[in-house]
Formats: structure tokens, C-alpha cells, sequence
């Protein structure tokens, strides 16, 4: 199976190029069940090759390649490069895509456009798995930049409604702005290391300065990480994630929850070692992480969007995965990125069963729905456990790993990850009694409600046992440093960088935390983080019952009117979008000024100017050409004309005449003849 | 005996040449011309030329001169007796000709004194020899200028009305 | 006799002929001129043949074919003459001016 990767990634490309081109297009059409099959297959693969990587039969990291081309003295490869974190990726993709194809089978049935969502959807899916397989950076940006492409499809997928126009186009130009990163991070590291491989580029990496000298480490995170704060949607470009709810909302729980964003996260996770080499650059990983979680959280606080929240509520946990890596939990971090990439999809396909079924994305417009959809209801719960952190849930254990990760490098950074916590908690079950418990608020809407198709229900089902029991799996069998742990060749690249951190001066603990993460001996953490935790989780959701589990919001609504500002800050999200709205504008006016002076000043005078000296120039050498050139070459006529008319006289046409020049000349001849003599 | 037979024929050579060149009559200048030919002749037999001799009185005086006679007859007009026959260039052309002539005369001048060593001999047997035998190639092409002059003649001299004639 | 009375007579004879065919206004007029001299150079090489290289005929030889080019010449001459003069009617000179600048 692994040897045959490949074809993870080429099978939906194919599916995908196939749907375009065959097939009827039209709301029953049959050819989505080409792509759901392919998936399927690709499913099947991944989970093989999980499963022999989590029972140690494949020996990882696997890597192969072939020649692509050459780039003068480098050569291009197109390789796979399997290693623990790519084969859970691998799975996570495979399976979220699959169950959000059969859940679309459902969900988008009858829409006129059902052929070209699903050819959208392999194209992306194809995009993602070759991203996560690939072991050329360029591939990997390729596939990444594929992804923008077929996330703008997919947003914009109802582009005929202004808000997903719309939408698509901030979610691709502000993506766009990180892929600028990227793009910089890649030709930085090009010009140091000599290479796209991410093999050879770790081991030159780890040979530290003679390839890699740590500014230029620090420049390279950097960017790479700008990249991924565009992609995965991080402070500040986390902009475009509430607006991308726009699309389907299956597409939401394959791309803006489980997926594409995670491939951010995923490019430093797959990079890390070069952000092994550079404090700075870690400690900036850390740092966004933190801020996005906790700003993400707080907005999600007060929006009734329940795709926004959701939106909000992943903002919110992948900087929490950003904040894992940059503190040094590589596996922390890795791990949470497989389960909250379970009880995500889950609770945005479960959103999309509310929405389908009660036709409005508005919180307050539902209400004791649990009645109506207790499938719905039963499975969206289970993920709220997981994702507050409820114990033995996967999202207990992965964001123990993570809080046990932030508190060995800062104990300040755990008690903002941890308040944040209790912010994710409060606003899931606020989610969750809004939208089931309560009475319903909109009677029409209510009696409207019903369970959705089996073809919805059962991706559900699946995500919730995995979300209750990847978390302990993985856990429990060790898999989490089986499959997270750097891998060996790390561990001694890791060593270097602790010593070039060391010899940098930076913190010694972080060189020390670094190192001893990386050599994959879990820092022992203190017994009260588990407490914390859990009074964390049970604060927030104290306090989300008191607010909202009756369905009467009077205290609610009055802690808003008593924090007015801070609601309107919240809600505003920031005023991020006023501000980058202002920016777009302020460049706009600067180019309207820039204009401004190149057309009534650069035109006026240079090029104006110049053009009146060149005119002026050309009439003075006209005069020239006219009157001295011109009267040069007609003298010449003249002369010309002037001599055959004198010599025309001497042309009688009289033989003798001639004659007589003849004998002229001869008697000539013989006088000098003689007088030589 | 010798020197009275040369200024003789020296004499009505030159004068025959003017009337050639001075007589208003073209018949007149005609029949001068064959007189001075034969005073050429007689020149030739006084150089002991014989074949030359002979040659100038058969081609020049029986073939040459006759032939312009019988054109200057074909194409002659009574108005021509009267009319001017020299054109006004006669100035210039006797300045030349006699500035030419006053030099060739310096020039010849140094052959003043060079007589001939001994009697002349026949050489009519000796010119055959050297005709046919280290001449024979020119002797040869002449006979074809000879015959390319026939057929120009014959060419230049018929008339439209032959050719007429000889289509038809 | 010095060989000087014959080139005397030779060179008299040649601008005889020389002003003959530059002042004749006759075509034919000028063809004579031209026989006189081709008599002139005729009698001069006879002349040195005769005076100076009494033994060889190779002067002589020359003479002859002068003669026979003369002869040629004559006749074409003499036909082109009758050509011309059947064209435009006239045989003087100076109405042949068809190359009038």
C-alpha cells in the first residue's frame, strides 16, 4: 500500500477531471457517485497504511521519488514522503472528505450545479492529499495555491448570491497575501539550502550555519509561518474564515474546518525543523497561536451565527495547534490537529443538518430542536464534550497535551490558553442550548424541523465514536509519540539547534524545553493541570446553563447592555475587517494621489516636456534637412543639369566633328611625341 | 632617270589626292582618286615592290576605285554639282592637318640620308612563301573577313522590295 | 633617293586624305579620303621594308593585307552608304545626325 501513495493524491485529480468533462450535469446526476467511490478507495488506502504505520509494519519515514526536472545544477524531484503526521493526515482527509461526500450526496441533492460540486470537491481533496504527501516544498506550494483555487470555487460555489461572491473573492485575496510568504519563506530557503526536498532539506538544516545560518532560519519561519497564518487563519489574516461560511456548508466542514486550514498548520509541523533552528521564529509560532485563540474564542462569544461560531469556535483551536508547535509540543500540537479535525467536521455537518433542516443559520431562530433531531442533537453534543474537553474525550487528551506543553514553556501563555478554554466551553454549550434545548422561538420553523436522511446521519455517527475514542486510542497505545515524535533525524538536527540556541544566548529553558520535547520525553507537568482544566471546563459551562440552557436570555441580555462597548468590540470582530478595509482604502486613495501626481506632474512635465524638446529638436533639424541638406543634394542636380546642358553642345551628331577631336588629338600626340624627344 | 621617275609619280599622287579632296565634282573626285591610286603604284614599282604593284593597280585602281564610281553614279544628283562640297569645319582640319603634317616631317627628318644598300629584288616568290607558310593563320582569316565583308554587302545592299520579292 | 622622300610623300599623301574626310560633306567623299590613307601607310611600309630590311618582305606582306581590309571596308562602306541613302535620301554628312545630343 505504501508503496503505491501515489495514487492517493492522482486518484480524485482523475475523479475530478473526469467529472468535469463526462457525465450529465443536472440536480440527479449520477456521476458523484464516481468521486464518493474514488474517496472511498483513497480511504481504504490511508487507512492501511495507518494502520501499518500505528502497528509498526512500514517502517517510517517512507520516502520515493522521481527525476522531474533540472533547475541549472538542482535537480527536482516529485516524491512522497510518508512519515507519522502525513500518514494521519492522509486518513483524516481521506475519511472527512469521504463522510462529507456522502453527507453532500444528501445535502446538495438537487441543486442544478450537483455534478461540478463534486468535481470541485475531488479537485480539492486531490490538492490537499498531495499536499500532505509531497517531499518537494514546490509541489507543496503548488498543491497549496491548487488549494486556494478550488476553496474559492467552493466558497463562491454559489456565486449567483452577492455574499458568496463576495466572500470567495476575501477569502482568495487574503489567503493570497500569506501564499506571499510562503512563496518568500521557499525562495529564502532555496538560496541557503540548494533545495525543495524536505529529506535533504532537514539534514542541511541540521548541518546548521554552513547551510541555514540562524537569521536566515529566522527569516525563512518566518515567512513560511506568514504563509500559514494566511491558510490556516490566524491573527491577522483570520478575516476570511467567518466569511467562507458563505458556502455549502459541507464544504465548511471539509475545508474551513478539517482540511485546507489545517494545512497551515501542517506546513510548520512539516517544516518544524527549521523553526527548531530559530528561537525567534518559535516563539513568533507561539505567540500568534496564542492571540488568534484567544481573540478567535472572544468573538465567538457573542456572534448567533451558528456557522460563525463554528467558524470562530476553529479560528480559535488552530491557534491553539499554532500555540502547541511554537512552544515546542510538536506531538501536542499534531494531536490535536487529528482530533479537533473529527469533532469539527462533526459539529459543521451537524450545523449543516440544523440548517438543512430549519432552512436559517440564526441561533435565535431555533430552539428546541433536540426533540425534532436527537441524531443531530446526540452526535453535536458528543463534539461539543470533545472540543470543551470533557474527560476521556479526544479533545480531553489533546488539549492536555497541549495546556501540559504551554504551562512547561510559560505559565503565563497556559493561564491565557486555559481561560481561553473556558471561553471555548461557555460558547459551545451556548451553541448547543441555543440551538436544541429551550422552546423553540420560531414556531413555523420549529414545526418544519425533522431528522435529515440517513445518507447525513451516518457520517455523523461515525465522526462522534471517533471523536469519543480516537483521543484515548491514541493515547493509550502510545500512538501519539509513535506517530507524533520527531523523528530521529530530528532529534539529532534537534540537538544542533539546542546548541545554536545555546550559543545564540537565547533562553536557556526554551533551548532546554525544546530539546526535551523534541527528544520526545514528555515534560512531567504538574499534578493541578488536570484540575485547572477541568474547573476551566466546568466554569464555562456553569456558566453557559445559567445564561442560556432555559431559553430565557434576560441576564444575558443584560450582562450585553452592562458591557455595551465590549460587545460592540466583540461582534465588530476587533474592527480587524474595518481595519483591513481602511488599509485597502487608504491604499486606494494613495494610489488615486500616486496617480494623481504622475498624471499632472511625471506626464505633464517629463513626458510632455520631453515630447515638446523632441518636437523642437525635429523642427530645428527639418530647417537643416530643408534648407542646407536638401539644398545640397539639389545643387548637386543643378550642377549636374547645368554640365549636360554645356556638354550637350559638344554632342552634334556630326561625324566629323568627331573626327576632327580624333585627328586633334593625335597631331597632339605626335607634337609631344617629338618635343620629348 | 630614278629621281624624275619618283617626283613624277610623287606629283600626280599629291595633286590627284587634292583633286580627290578639293574638286566640287564627286564624279571628278572619283576618277582623281583612281590617278592617284595608279601614282601610288608607280611609287610601289619605284620601291621594287613588284606584287604590291601589282596588287594596288588590280584591287585599288580595277576593283576599289570603280566601285565608287558606280555608287557616286547610283547615288549622285545633278544639285550636288553646284552645291558647296566641303562642310565649314575646312578651318580647323587644314590647322591640323598641316600642324601634322610640319611635325611628321621633323620627324622624318632623321631619316634623312638612309638609301637603299642594293638593288631591288623580285619578291613575289619570297611574299608567297611567307604567306603560306608563317602568315597562313592571318592569311587564312583574312579570306573570312573577306567573305563576312561579301555577305554584309549583300546584306546592307538589298533592298525591301528583294526581300518581297523572295518571300513571295 | 633617301627613304625621307618616300615618308615625305607618305605623310602629305595621309593629311591629304585626313582633310578629305574631315571637310568632305559627301559620304563618299569621306570614304576616298580614307583610301588615301590607307595608300599613305601603304607606300611607308613598302618604304622601310624597301630602306631598311631590304632582305625581308614581311613589310610588304603587311601592305597586302591592308589592302585586302581596304578592300573589305570599301565594300561594306559603300553598302551601308547605298542603305542609308535609300532611308532618308541624302548622302551628305551632316544630315546623319541621329545621335544629337
Amino acid at each position: 500500500m505504501l508503496e503505491h501513495v501515489y495514487l492517493i493524491p492522482l486518484l480524485p485529480l482523475a475523479a475530478a477531471v473526469t467529472l468535469v468533462f463526462l457525465g450529465k450535469e443536472g440536480p440527479h446526476s449520477k456521476m458523484p457517485f464516481l468521486s464518493v467511490a474514488t474517496m472511498g478507495w483513497c480511504l481504504l488506502q490511508s487507512s492501511a497504511i495507518l494502520w501499518s504505520a500505528m502497528t509498526g509494519a512500514a517502517h517510517l519515514p517512507y520516502a520515493a521519488s522521481m527525476p522531474w526536472f533540472e533547475f541549472g545544477e538542482y535537480p527536482m524531484s516529485l516524491g512522497v514522503l510518508i512519515d507519522g503526521p502525513a500518514a494521519m493526515m492522509l486518513f483524516v482527509v481521506t475519511l472527512v472528505s469521504f463522510l462529507m461526500q456522502v453527507y453532500s450526496i444528501a445535502y446538495m441533492h438537487g441543486d442544478p450545479r450537483f455534478k461540478r460540486y463534486f468535481a470541485y470537491v475531488s479537485f480539492f481533496t486531490a490538492s490537499m492529499l498531495g499536499l500532505v504527501v509531497s517531499s518537494n516544498l514546490l509541489v507543496v506550494f503548488s498543491c497549496w495555491e491548487l488549494m486556494g483555487v478550488s476553496s474559492y470555487l467552493l466558497i463562491g460555489f454559489w456565486f449567483e448570491k452577492p455574499g458568496p461572491a463576495y466572500a470567495s473573492k476575501k477569502a482568495f485575496i487574503t489567503t493570497k497575501v500569506g501564499d506571499l510568504g510562503f512563496y518568500l519563506g521557499m525562495l529564502i530557503i532555496f538560496a541557503y539550502a540548494g533545495t525543495f526536498d524536505l529529506t535533504m532539506l532537514r539534514e542541511r538544516v541540521a548541518m546548521g550555519a554552513a547551510y541555514l545560518p540562524a537569521h536566515a532560519a529566522t527569516a525563512a519561519g518566518l515567512c513560511l509561518l506568514f504563509g500559514a497564518v494566511g491558510k490556516s487563519a490566524q491573527w491577522p489574516l483570520f478575516i476570511w474564515l467567518p466569511d467562507a461560511m458563505e458556502g455549502p456548508t459541507p464544504v465548511s466542514a471539509l475545508i474551513h474546518a478539517a482540511t485546507m486550514v489545517a494545512a497551515g498548520i501542517y506546513l510548520v509541523a512539516r517544516t518544524y525543523f527549521i523553526y527548531q533552528a530559530s528561537p525567534l521564529a518559535m516563539d513568533a509560532v507561539a505567540w500568534i497561536g496564542l492571540v488568534t485563540a484567544f481573540m478567535a474564542a472572544s468573538m465567538a462569544l457573542v456572534s448567533y451565527d451558528i456557522k460563525r461560531v463554528l467558524a470562530f469556535s476553529t479560528v480559535s483551536q488552530l491557534g491553539y495547534m499554532m500555540l502547541a508547535l511554537g512552544v515546542g509540543g510538536y506531538s501536542a500540537g499534531l494531536f490535536h490537529l487529528t482530533t479537533h479535525a473529527f469533532f469539527k467536521a462533526l459539529l459543521f455537518l451537524g450545523a449543516g443538518s440544523v440548517i438543512h433542516s430549519v432552512h436559517s443559520n440564526d441561533m435565535r431562530e431555533m430552539g428546541g430542536l433536540s426533540k425534532k433531531m436527537i441524531v443531530t442533537f446526540a452526535t453535536m453534543t458528543i463534539a461539543t464534550l470533545a472540543i470543551a474537553g470533557f474527560p476521556f474525550s479526544s479533545g480531553y487528551y489533546s488539549k492536555e497535551a497541549v495546556l501540559g506543553a504551554v504551562y512547561a514553556h510559560s505559565p503565563a501563555m497556559w493561564a491565557a490558553a486555559l481561560f481561553t478554554a473556558a471561553m471555548t466551553t461557555f460558547y459551545m454549550f451556548r451553541l448547543i442550548f441555543m440551538t436544541f434545548l429551550g422552546e423553540a422561538r420560531d414556531h413555523e420553523k420549529e414545526h418544519h424541523a425533522h431528522e435529515s436522511p440517513a445518507l447525513m446521519t451516518i457520517p455523523l455517527c461515525v465522526l462522534a465514536v471517533l471523536s469519543v475514542c480516537s483521543g484515548w486510542i491514541l493515547e493509550h497505545f502510545g500512538l501519539v509519540e509513535h506517530l507524533f515524535g520527531l523523528p530521529s533525524a530530528v532529534v539529532h538536527g534537534a540537538e544542533h539547534a539546542a546548541k545554536a540556541v545555546e550559543a545564540a544566548g537565547a533562553a536557556a529553558e526554551h533551548g532546554a524545553a525544546a530539546a526535551n520535547h523534541a527528544a520526545g520525553h514528555p515534560a512531567s507537568h504538574p499534578a493541578f493541570l488536570v484540575p485547572a482544566a477541568l474547573s476551566a471546563f466546568a466554569a464555562g459551562l456553569g456558566i453557559s446553563w445559567k445564561l442560556y440552557a432555559s431559553g430565557d436570555f434576560t441576564t444575558a441580555t443584560k450582562i450585553k447592555q452592562t458591557f455595551g462597548p465590549v460587545f460592540t468590540l466583540l461582534e465588530k470582530r476587533y474592527y480587524f475587517d474595518d481595519f483591513f478595509l481602511f488599509l485597502v482604502d487608504l491604499s486606494d486613495r494613495l494610489a488615486a494621489a500616486c496617480f494623481w501626481v504622475d498624471a499632472n506632474i511625471v506626464d505633464r512635465i517629463f513626458v510632455d516636456g520631453w515630447g515638446l524638446v523632441t518636437i523642437l529638436l525635429a523642427e530645428i533639424e527639418n530647417f537643416i534637412d530643408a534648407v542646407f541638406v536638401d539644398g545640397l543634394v539639389d545643387a548637386s542636380g543643378w550642377v549636374s543639369r547645368q554640365a549636360g546642358a554645356g556638354l550637350r553642345t559638344l554632342v552634334t551628331g556630326q561625324v566629323q566633328e568627331y573626327l576632327l577631336y580624333v585627328a586633334l588629338a593625335v597631331s597632339v600626340f605626335i607634337i609631344q611625341m617629338l618635343t620629348m624627344r | 632617270m630614278e629621281q624624275f621617275a619618283f617626283y613624277v609619280f610623287a606629283g600626280v599622287t599629291l595633286l590627284a589626292a587634292l583633286g580627290v579632296v578639293l574638286l566640287r565634282n564627286v564624279l571628278h573626285a572619283a576618277l582623281m582618286l583612281g590617278l592617284c591610286l595608279l601614282g601610288v603604284a608607280g611609287i610601289f614599282a619605284q620601291l621594287g615592290a613588284d606584287f604590291l604593284f601589282a596588287s594596288q593597280i588590280l584591287i585599288y585602281v580595277g576593283g576599289i576605285a570603280v566601285l565608287i564610281l558606280f555608287v557616286v553614279l547610283l547615288a549622285g544628283r545633278a544639285s550636288e554639282l553646284i552645291t558647296r562640297q566641303t562642310n565649314k569645319l575646312w578651318p580647323p582640319a587644314a590647322f591640323v592637318c598641316g600642324v601634322t603634317f610640319v611635325f611628321l616631317l621633323r620627324y622624318y627628318r632623321s631619316f634623312n640620308g638612309t638609301s637603299a644598300s642594293s638593288a631591288p629584288k623580285p619578291t613575289t616568290f619570297a611574299l608567297g612563301k611567307l604567306l603560306l607558310g608563317d602568315l597562313a593563320l592571318p592569311f587564312e582569316l583574312i579570306s573570312l573577313i573577306l567573305l563576312a565583308a561579301l555577305a554584309g554587302a549583300i546584306v546592307f545592299s538589298r533592298t525591301e522590295h528583294d526581300e518581297e520579292e523572295r518571300k513571295a | 633617293m633617301t627613304l625621307y622622300h618616300y615618308l615625305a610623300v607618305s605623310a602629305a599623301l595621309f593629311c591629304i586624305g585626313i582633310f578629305g574626310a574631315l571637310t568632305r560633306r559627301n559620304v563618299i567623299g569621306i570614304l576616298m579620303g580614307i583610301e588615301l590613307m590607307f595608300n599613305a601607310a601603304n607606300i611607308n611600309l613598302a618604304a622601310f621594308n624597301r630602306f631598311l630590311h631590304p632582305n625581308a618582305v614581311v613589310g610588304q606582306s603587311v601592305s597586302l593585307f591592308i589592302i585586302t581590309v581596304a578592300a573589305a571596308e570599301v565594300v561594306v562602306g559603300l553598302a551601308l552608304v547605298l542603305a542609308i541613302y535609300r532611308n532618308i535620301q541624302t548622302i551628305y554628312a551632316e544630315d546623319y545626325n541621329l545621335l544629337k545630343g
